[in-house]
C-alpha cells in the first residue's frame, strides 16, 4: 500500500480524536475550580466582601473556570489562631484555605513550615511597581527575600472622638478638638473630663468617667517612642532604660491609675457604644464598629456623632503612625489552584475594586494609583459619612506621617500580650491602691506614692 | 527471450492490472473484521449501559450524598430541639430560684427593673454551657419585661441575653470566639467577651416571629408539653446584622404556668454552611439545600445552603424553585430566570407527632447547576468515544501492518517466479510458497527443454525450405505435385512425361532434400504446416 493511503488514514482518524480530545479539554475546562478562602472581615464589612466575591465569581471566575468560596470570617486574633492550628495540623483543625487574610506574624509562622507561596511568582515587577512600596515591604518574609504576604487593605491608626458628648464637655469647660491632636493635650482633657462629668453627680464623689483607650497599650508605646525618636524594642528587647519609653508608658499609666483613661481588654469601640470613653486611638479598620448611637446603662441611646483626627503626637515629636492591617496570602497546592488565587489577588486589588472594598470598610488602598486621584474623585460617592472622613484623614496622613511596622521576630506575639496585659494588670491594681484613698480625702499625696517606683516595678515583670 | 516466451509474459502482467490487488484486498478484509468488532464492542457498551453510567454514577453519588446530608441535618436539628427544651426547663428553674430569693414572681419583674441585670447575670453561665454543649452558634434568652418602660418603644424592647459565637465551626474548648450581642455589656466586661459590633442592649421584638410565635402558641396549646412547643424560624437576618440565621425557640415557662419569655438557640449561615458541605471531587457546585416546601415549591430566601455555589446570587430576582420529580431521572429544580439545577431531595422533619408546627413542611436538597451534570456526562463519553476511535486506529494501523508482512512473502515468491532463474534464488521460508517455486522451477526447465527441442525443429524445416529453393523447375513442379499427395504415376500423367522421367526427378529431389523417401517428405510438408507455413 502506498504511503500516501496510510497517511490518509492517519489522518482519517486522528482528525476526529484530536477533536474529541479538545472538546475532552474544553468541558474539563468548564468545570471550575474551588478556592477557598478565609478572612476576617466580619460584621458590616462581610457584605461588601460577599458582593465583591460574588462579582469576582461571576465574572473573571466564570472565565477563568474557578470559585471563591468563603469557609471562615472571623476576627484576626481567631484567624491567627485557627491559622496556627491548621498548619501544626491540631486535632480538630480544619484544613488549610488556598486564600487567607493574615498578619505578618501569621505568615511567619506558616512560612516556616513551608506553607505559603511565594507571591513573586505569581506578580511580575512591574505589577508590584503598582503597589505602595512599603505595604510590599511588610509582605515581605524570610529575610526579605521571598514575598508572602499580599497587601489587599491596610491600615493605620486615628484618633475616633465622639463629638456628640465631646461637644457637650466642650462647651461647659472650653475643652477644644485641637488639643487632642498631641497625647499631652489628650492628658489634660482627660483630667478635665473626668472632673467636669465628676461634678455631674455631686452627690457622688469620685465617679468621673474615663475619656480615652487605646486599643493596643503596645503599639502605643511603640508609636509613641518612635515620635520621640526612639526604639521601644531593640535587639527584640523592651528598651526601658530609654527615658523616652518610660515617658510614653507614663502617659498611659498614670491617667489611668486616676481613672482619667480606661484600662479595657477589649475593643475601645465597645467603651463607646456604651458611653464609657469619648476619644480612642485605633486602626482605621475599627470605624463600622462605632455604633451610630449610644446605649446607656438605663436602655436611652443618644445619636453618637464620630469626628476622626489624625493620629496624636507626643509634643516635639515626629508624626509618625503605625501600618497594620492584614494581607492576603497563598498556600501551597497545585499550580493550577495558585495561579487562579494568584489571579484572584491581582483583581481584588486593582484599583477599581480596591477602592470599593475599602470605601465601605474604613481600610486604606494598597496602590498608588487608589490612594491619589481615584480616591479624590470617588469620595463623593461614598455614602457612608464616617468613612468619607476617615479616608480623607488617612490620605493627609498618607501625605504627613512616617509609618512604622511593628517588628516582626520569634516571640513577638507573647511580648505584645505580656506587654498589653502585664500594663493592665499593673494599672488595675495601682488604680486600685490610689482609690482606696478617696476615703480619706488624701488623693493627691496618695497618687505619688501610688506611682512610685511602678515604672521599675513594670520593667521587672517576667 | 523468444517471442513464444513474451507472449506468455505480457498476458501474466495484463492479468494482474485489471483486478485488486491481495494486499488491498487482505486489507479490506482485516478492515471488516475491526469494524465488526468495534460495532460489537459499541453494541455492548449500549448494552449493558456504559453509555448511561456517567448518569447513573452521578444519581448515586448524590443520592448517597442526600442520605448522609439529610442524616446529619435532622441529627443536628433534633439534637437542637432537645437541647432548647432542657435549655427552658434549666433556665426556667434557674430564672425563679434567683427570683426566689429576691421574693420576687416573674410577674412582679417587670415592677422592678432594677433587678433585671442582676437576674441575667445570674444565668450567664447556664446560657454559655448550653451553647458550648450545643452544636449551634448562638444561644439567647428573652424576657418580657424591659429594662426601662417609660421609653418610647418599651412595648418592643425586651431585655435578655443573646451569646453568638463567631467560630462554631472551629474546635477549640480554651477560647471560644463569644460576643455579646444582646445583654449587657457588664456581662461582656466581666466575662471578657466582646460585644457584638451591632450590639444592642436589649432586643427588638417588631416582626420577631422567633419571640411571639412560641408564646402565643403555649398560650393557645396549654394541654401540650414543652417538648411540643419549640419553634424553627425562617432563615432571617437579625436587625441590624448581616448573615442569616435560623433560631430555635422555646417558650420560658414557670412552675405556675406562667410564660415569662423565650430562649433558645441559633444555627447561622456559616455553620451550616460548613457542617454540611456535599464531600465530592467530581462536582465543585453541588450544594446541600434546607428549605420549607409548599406545593412543589422551595423559597430560595427561606433556605440555608451549603457548598460552594452561591444559589442565592445566581437566582436574585427569582427565589422560587418549581420542583418536577422523574421517576427515570434527576428531579429538576429550576425558576423563570432560567436556572437549573438537578438533584434529589428527602423530607426533613423538624418537629415531633403532636407539634403544632408538624404540618411545616421542610425537605433537604442535594442539587447541582444542570449544566454540570450534562458536562461531566459529556466528557465520560467522550473519553469512551475517544478510546473507540483509538481502537479503530490501532486497527486500521495493525490491518495494514498485517496485510504487508503477510503479502510479503506472496510478493517475493511472485518475483522469483518472473525471474528467469527461480531455482536459483533464497527460499521465501513460506511453503506453500516455495512448493510452488519449486514445481514452477521443474515445469520452466521442461518448457525450455521443449522449446529448444522446437527450436532444432525450426532449424531442421528452415533448412529444408532453403533446400527446396535449389530445385530445377522441373524439379519443382514435380515436388509440388507430389506434397499435393499425387503418386508418381499420377505425376507422369499431368506432365505428360515418362514414368521414369517423374522417378529420375524424384531421385534428384530426394538427392537435393536430402530426404529418404516420399513418406519423409510429407512429414515435412505436415511439419511446416503446423508452423504455418506452405510451400506450394
Amino acid at each position: 500500500m502506498k504511503k500516501k493511503n496510510i497517511l490518509f488514514i492517519f489522518i482519517l482518524f486522528l482528525v476526529p480524536a484530536a477533536i474529541l480530545t479538545i472538546s475532552f479539554l474544553k468541558v474539563k475546562n468548564d468545570n471550575p475550580v474551588t478556592l477557598t478562602l478565609w478572612h476576617n472581615y466580619g460584621g458590616q464589612m462581610k457584605d461588601k466582601m460577599d458582593e465583591i466575591i460574588d462579582e469576582f465569581n461571576g465574572t473573571i471566575g466564570l472565565e477563568e473556570g474557578v470559585i471563591i468560596n468563603v469557609t471562615s470570617i472571623s476576627g484576626s486574633a481567631t484567624l491567627h489562631e485557627k491559622l496556627t492550628m491548621a498548619a501544626n495540623g491540631d486535632p480538630g483543625a480544619p484544613e488549610l484555605p488556598i486564600i487567607t487574610t493574615a498578619y505578618p506574624k501569621t505568615a511567619f509562622i506558616l512560612e516556616e513550615k513551608g506553607l505559603l507561596v511565594d507571591l513573586e511568582e505569581q506578580f511580575t515587577k512591574e505589577e508590584l511597581s503598582a503597589y505602595i512600596p512599603r505595604f510590599i515591604e511588610e509582605g515581605r518574609l524570610d529575610k526579605g527575600n521571598k514575598l508572602y504576604v499580599f497587601p489587599t487593605a491596610k491600615s493605620t491608626e486615628v484618633l475616633f472622638v465622639n463629638t456628640t458628648i465631646f461637644n457637650r464637655f466642650a462647651e461647659a469647660t472650653g475643652a477644644s478638638l485641637k488639643n487632642l491632636s498631641t497625647f499631652e493635650g489628650i492628658i489634660n482633657t482627660a483630667a478635665l473630663y473626668y472632673e467636669w462629668t465628676d461634678k455631674q453627680t455631686p452627690d457622688t464623689k469620685n465617679d468621673g468617667k474615663t475619656f480615652y483607650v487605646s486599643d493596643s497599650l503596645f503599639n502605643y508605646t511603640l508609636i509613641g517612642c518612635q515620635q520621640l525618636g526612639v526604639d521601644f524594642i531593640k535587639a527584640n528587647v523592651i528598651n526601658f532604660k530609654d527615658p523616652s519609653v518610660s515617658k510614653v508608658w507614663e502617659s498611659y499609666f498614670n491617667p489611668a491609675v486616676q481613672g482619667h483613661y480606661a484600662i479595657f481588654d477589649g475593643y475601645a469601640s465597645d467603651l463607646a457604644k456604651t458611653g464609657d470613653i469619648v476619644c480612642s486611638t485605633g486602626s482605621t479598620a475599627g470605624v463600622l464598629f462605632f455604633a451610630p448611637t449610644v446605649t446607656y446603662a438605663d436602655n436611652t441611646t443618644e445619636p453618637a456623632e464620630l469626628t476622626i483626627l489624625p493620629y496624636p503626637v507626643f509634643e516635639g515629636g515626629e508624626k509618625v503612625a503605625v501600618q497594620r492591617g492584614a494581607g492576603m496570602c497563598i498556600t501551597k497546592s497545585d499550580k493550577k489552584k495558585e495561579k487562579l488565587a494568584g489571579i484572584f489577588l491581582k483583581w481584588f486589588t486593582s484599583p477599581e475594586v480596591n477602592l470599593r472594598f475599602v470605601s465601605s470598610t474604613g481600610y486604606l488602598p494598597v496602590t498608588e494609583e487608589a490612594f491619589g486621584d481615584i480616591m479624590l474623585k470617588e469620595i463623593d460617592t461614598i455614602s457612608d459619612a464616617n468613612i468619607k472622613k476617615l479616608l480623607l484623614v488617612s490620605r493627609e496622613m498618607q501625605m504627613q506621617y512616617d509609618f512604622q511596622i511593628a517588628p516582626l521576630f520569634d516571640g513577638i506575639d507573647q511580648l505584645t500580650d505580656k506587654y498589653n496585659n502585664n500594663l493592665r494588670v499593673l494599672a488595675s491594681e495601682a488604680k486600685d491602691a490610689y482609690w482606696s484613698h478617696s476615703e480619706n480625702g488624701i488623693l493627691k499625696e496618695a497618687l505619688t506614692s501610688v506611682l512610685k517606683n511602678k515604672y521599675k516595678d513594670f520593667s521587672d515583670f517576667k | 527471450m523468444n517471442r513464444l516466451q513474451k507472449q506468455i509474459l505480457q498476458k501474466f502482467n495484463k492479468s494482474g492490472t485489471t483486478s485488486i490487488s491481495m494486499r488491498l484486498r487482505l486489507f479490506l478484509f482485516l478492515l471488516v473484521l475491526v469494524v465488526t468488532m468495534i460495532t460489537g464492542i459499541i453494541v455492548i457498551l449500549l448494552v449493558s449501559g456504559t453509555f448511561t453510567a456517567g448518569l447513573t454514577e452521578s444519581k448515586n453519588l448524590i443520592r448517597s450524598e442526600l442520605e448522609r446530608s439529610s442524616q446529619e441535618i435532622a441529627e443536628q436539628f433534633g439534637q437542637l430541639s432537645v437541647q432548647t427544651v432542657e435549655f427552658s426547663r434549666e433556665l426556667s428553674k434557674q430564672l425563679e430560684e434567683e427570683l426566689d430569693n429576691q421574693n420576687l414572681s416573674m410577674s412582679e419583674l417587670s415592677e422592678h427593673p432594677d433587678k433585671i441585670e442582676a437576674l441575667i447575670s445570674g444565668v450567664y453561665e447556664l446560657t454559655y454551657y448550653s451553647l458550648q454543649r450545643s452544636k449551634c452558634s448562638g444561644a439567647f434568652l428573652i424576657l418580657n419585661t424591659t429594662v426601662n418602660p417609660a421609653l418610647e418603644n418599651a412595648q418592643y424592647s425586651r431585655a435578655g441575653l443573646y451569646i453568638k459565637n463567631m467560630e462554631p465551626n472551629i474546635i477549640s474548648s480554651s477560647s471560644p470566639n463569644l460576643t455579646i450581642f444582646r445583654g449587657f455589656s457588664s456581662i461582656g466586661r466581666d466575662k471578657s467577651i466582646d460585644l457584638h459590633t451591632q450590639w444592642s442592649l436589649e432586643f427588638d421584638i417588631i416582626e420577631a416571629k422567633y419571640y411571639t410565635v412560641p408564646q402565643i402558641t403555649a398560650t393557645e396549646n396549654t394541654e401540650l408539653s414543652l417538648s411540643r412547643l419549640y419553634y424553627w424560624s425562617d432563615p432571617m437576618i437579625l436587625p441590624g446584622t448581616s448573615e442569616e440565621v435560623m433560631l430555635c425557640s422555646i417558650p420560658l415557662i414557670d412552675s405556675e404556668h406562667n410564660i415569662y419569655g423565650v430562649c433558645g438557640f441559633e444555627i447561622s449561615a456559616m455553620l451550616f454552611k460548613l457542617a454540611h458541605m456535599p464531600y465530592n471531587h467530581i462536582y465543585s457546585r453541588m450544594f446541600c439545600m434546607l428549605s420549607p416546601i409548599s406545593d412543589n415549591y422551595v423559597d430560595i430566601k427561606r433556605s440555608l445552603f451549603a457548598g460552594g455555589y452561591s444559589v442565592k446570587n445566581m437566582s436574585k430576582s427569582n427565589s422560587s424553585l418549581r420542583i418536577t420529580e422523574n421517576t427515570k431521572s434527576f428531579t429538576t429544580f429550576d425558576n423563570k430566570s432560567g436556572n437549573i439545577y438537578v438533584g434529589f431531595h428527602s423530607p426533613t422533619q423538624l418537629y415531633p407527632n403532636g407539634s403544632p408546627f408538624s404540618d411545616e413542611n421542610w425537605v433537604t436538597a442535594i442539587l447541582i447547576p444542570k449544566d454540570d451534570i450534562v458536562d461531566s456526562i459529556t466528557r465520560l463519553n467522550l473519553i469512551l468515544i475517544l478510546l473507540l476511535s483509538l481502537l479503530v486506529t490501532l486497527g486500521v494501523i495493525i490491518s495494514i501492518v498485517f496485510s504487508n508482512k503477510y503479502l510479503k512473502p506472496i510478493s517475493e515468491g511472485i518475483k522469483i517466479i518472473k525471474s528467469t532463474e527461480p531455482g536459483e534464488h533464497p527460499k521465501t521460508n513460506v511453503q506453500e510458497i516455495d512448493d510452488l517455486i519449486h514445481y514452477l522451477s521443474v515445469y520452466k526447465k521442461e518448457l525450455n527443454r521443449k522449446l529448444e527441442q522446437d527450436k532444432y525443429q525450426l532449424l531442421v524445416l528452415e533448412q529444408f525450405v532453403e533446400k527446396t529453393k535449389t530445385l530445377s523447375p522441373a524439379e519443382r513442379s514435380v515436388f509440388n505435385l507430389s506434397i499435393q499427395g499425387l503418386s508418381a504415376k499420377e505425376i507422369a500423367e499431368q506432365m505428360y512425361l515418362s514414368i521414369n522421367t517423374i522417378k529420375t526427378h524424384n531421385k534428384r529431389i530426394f538427392a537435393k532434400l536430402n530426404i529418404a523417401s516420399k513418406e519423409e517428405l510429407l512429414l515435412y510438408i505436415n511439419m511446416l504446416k503446423e508452423v504455418g507455413q506452405e510451400l506450394v
